[in-house]
């Protein structure tokens, strides 16, 4: 379990909170995704996580955030990256080794796994990302979809109880960045992770996603299944958060009177819909 | 005009990135490239700004081949966007990064500044704010504008609403739309299908290096064998329709709808009703 109670967090060198008051708690296994415009605090509520705030980024921490129990202020950096596993935006910035294979037992080694451990290790992660072909590839070699899936095997090598990424699928065609959300989402239910994406595409958050949390002037202003946070479609737009396009779609059929149900996350909800309404 | 003709490239001399590959772009053009990442699309537009030079057949601007025109000359005739604005950023204040272009083309002066500042007040930019302070949409931005402040006839655009958020992304493609409606031709390499749906006029997909489909936007991102062999999803509504398509008795309308106002016109009409005009905020 993941909680905020009542967190507020103003980095030290800006004027005010980026975030506020934020209370969430999140189940384990949970897959979150959290979006909103451009300088919401989105990025902040991660760190909060990770512990990069307060341990990295100083300023005024308020309320608290705890992640199985630890409070992120007391434990220490290097206990909480056991709990949790993170995905920086920039891949290139994460990758230490020059071989894949090595990338992967850079962590397993920093974080002492015992010897006879390790090839078991490597060989799951590689596996659970679909890229064992690619383990003695050099990362320069590799396309920004096939980095993107060696960073997020390098972390559930670690076996983390959470997995926190932001922005995983910047860089990546739609065929790749549906792949990269299918595997984190299969990883996420065999194995009891909680999943945390940071992500601006809302069509694929939507699809994937248990709970949605939309952060709005360091505020959650949402936080709810996809299909409800959805039913408030133009109240998101007017944050300057996406809905899906099969949503408006939806949408535009209730409003017009063809429709009387919930809203839709998915191509799959809105076909449905059009055919009830054809029936 | 830029032409393609059957050509090949390559980064080491070895491998070849790209296959015989032709296609013809023609003033006035909005062109998307769709593709997986690796399929050649930026690899494309690098010989197309002469960034990069084939290793067989021939690229040509408004007739001449790229081996044949300077820099400086390519730079006058497109301008080019990068993925990320900040390879492209490199002054102290938002003024000095605009009148760079002007700068490098030797084109200084009383003329330069009057372009610069009247796109600064299009923009509303503030023209001494340092540029790295500025969010990653305004970024992206500033990177436009300092290339249309020098009215290429054609702007190449490589992935430009990547990780910018729904209003930044309205914002610049909203400025490339006028721009292409001005008479600006415009090459874009796009992800987002949504994007693409609603901006490109003509859709090039790409695979392995070589071009599997050249047509009408939605001529091409309706083409099954195409979205299969490209790996491309299609926009969210040309996906309901075609999977309502597959149905016998499903009207031609409802299979061929492509926007949300197309489909809910086409679903009240099969209703038999008469829908009211459905507006949808571009970009969806």
């Amino acid at each position: 379990m993941i909680e905020f109670n009542e967190f507020s967090f103003r980095y030290r060198e800006g004027a005010e909170p980026v975030v506020r008051d934020i209370t969430l708690a999140i189940p384990d296994g949970c897959f979150v995704g959290i979006t909103g415009a451009a300088g919401s605090g989105k990025s902040t509520l991660t760190y909060a996580v990770n512990g990069i705030i307060p341990h990295c980024y100083p300023g005024d921490f308020y309320g608290s955030v705890t992640v199985e129990g630890c409070d992120t202020v007391d434990t220490s950096l290097t206990d909480l990256s056991r709990l949790v596993g993170s995905v920086c935006q920039d891949i290139d910035s994460q990758m230490v080794s020059t071989v894949v294979e090595d990338e992967i037992l850079y962590g397993l080694e920093n974080f002492a796994v015992p010897k006879d451990e390790i090839p078991g290790r490597v060989d799951e992660a590689l596996a659970a990302m679909g890229i064992a072909d690619l383990r003695d590839r050099t990362i320069d070699s590799l396309s920004g979809g096939q980095k993107q899936k060696v960073a997020v095997a390098s972390v559930i090598a670690l076996r983390p109880k959470v997995l926190v990424l932001d922005e995983p699928t910047a860089e990546l065609d739609p065929a790749s960045s549906v792949a990269v959300f299918d595997l984190l989402s299969r990883y996420a239910r065999e194995n009891g992770t909680t999943v945390i994406v940071v992500e601006q595409k809302i069509a694929l958050l939507s699809d994937y996603a248990d709970m949605l949390v939309i952060v709005d002037g360091g505020r959650i202003r949402f936080a709810d299944t996809p299909d409800a946070v959805l039913a408030h479609s133009d109240e998101l737009l007017a944050l300057g958060v996406n809905v899906p396009r099969a949503t408006t779609l939806v949408n535009a059929l209730a409003a017009q009177g063809l429709y009387e149900g919930p809203a839709v996350r998915n191509v799959a909800g809105a076909a449905a819909v059009c055919k009830e309404v054809l029936a | 005009m830029i032409e393609f003709k059957n050509v090949s490239a390559s980064y080491d001399g070895e491998l070849a990135v790209l296959n015989d590959v032709s296609f013809t772009v023609n003033d006035g053009d909005f062109v998307a490239f769709v593709g997986t990442n690796g399929a050649g699309k930026s690899t494309t537009m690098r010989l197309a700004n002469g960034l990069l030079k084939p290793t067989a057949g021939e690229v040509l601007v408004d007739g001449v081949p790229t081996t044949a025109l300077k820099t400086s000359e390519l730079a006058r005739r497109i301008g080019f966007l990068f993925q990320n604005p900040d390879r492209q950023i490199c002054c102290n204040t938002v003024r000095e990064e605009l009148l760079f272009g002007f700068a490098a083309l030797g084109e200084e002066g009383p003329a330069a500044e009057a372009r610069v500042d009247a796109i600064i007040e299009r923009f509303g930019f503030e023209a001494q704010a340092e540029p790295y302070l500025l969010n990653r949409g305004t970024r992206q931005l500033l990177a436009l504008a300092s290339i249309i402040v020098l009215a290429p006839p054609t702007i190449i655009l490589d992935e430009p609403t990547t990780g910018l958020d729904f209003r930044e992304c309205v914002k610049v493609m909203e400025v490339v739309r006028d721009l292409n409606e001005a008479g600006t031709t415009v090459i874009m390499v796009c992800h987002d299908m949504e994007v693409v749906g609603d901006f490109a006029r003509r859709v090039i997909a790409m695979t392995a290096g070589r071009v599997v489909a050249d047509g009408a936007t939605f001529d091409v991102l309706r083409d099954r064998r195409v979205l299969k062999e490209a790996h491309i999803l299609p926009p969210q509504v040309t996906e309901v329709s075609l999977m309502l398509g597959r149905g016998e008795e499903c009207p031609a309308p409802v299979a061929a709808a492509n926007t949300v106002p197309q489909m809910v016109q086409a679903l009240a009409a099969a209703r038999g009703v008469e829908a009211t005009t459905v507006e949808v905020e571009a970009i969806g």
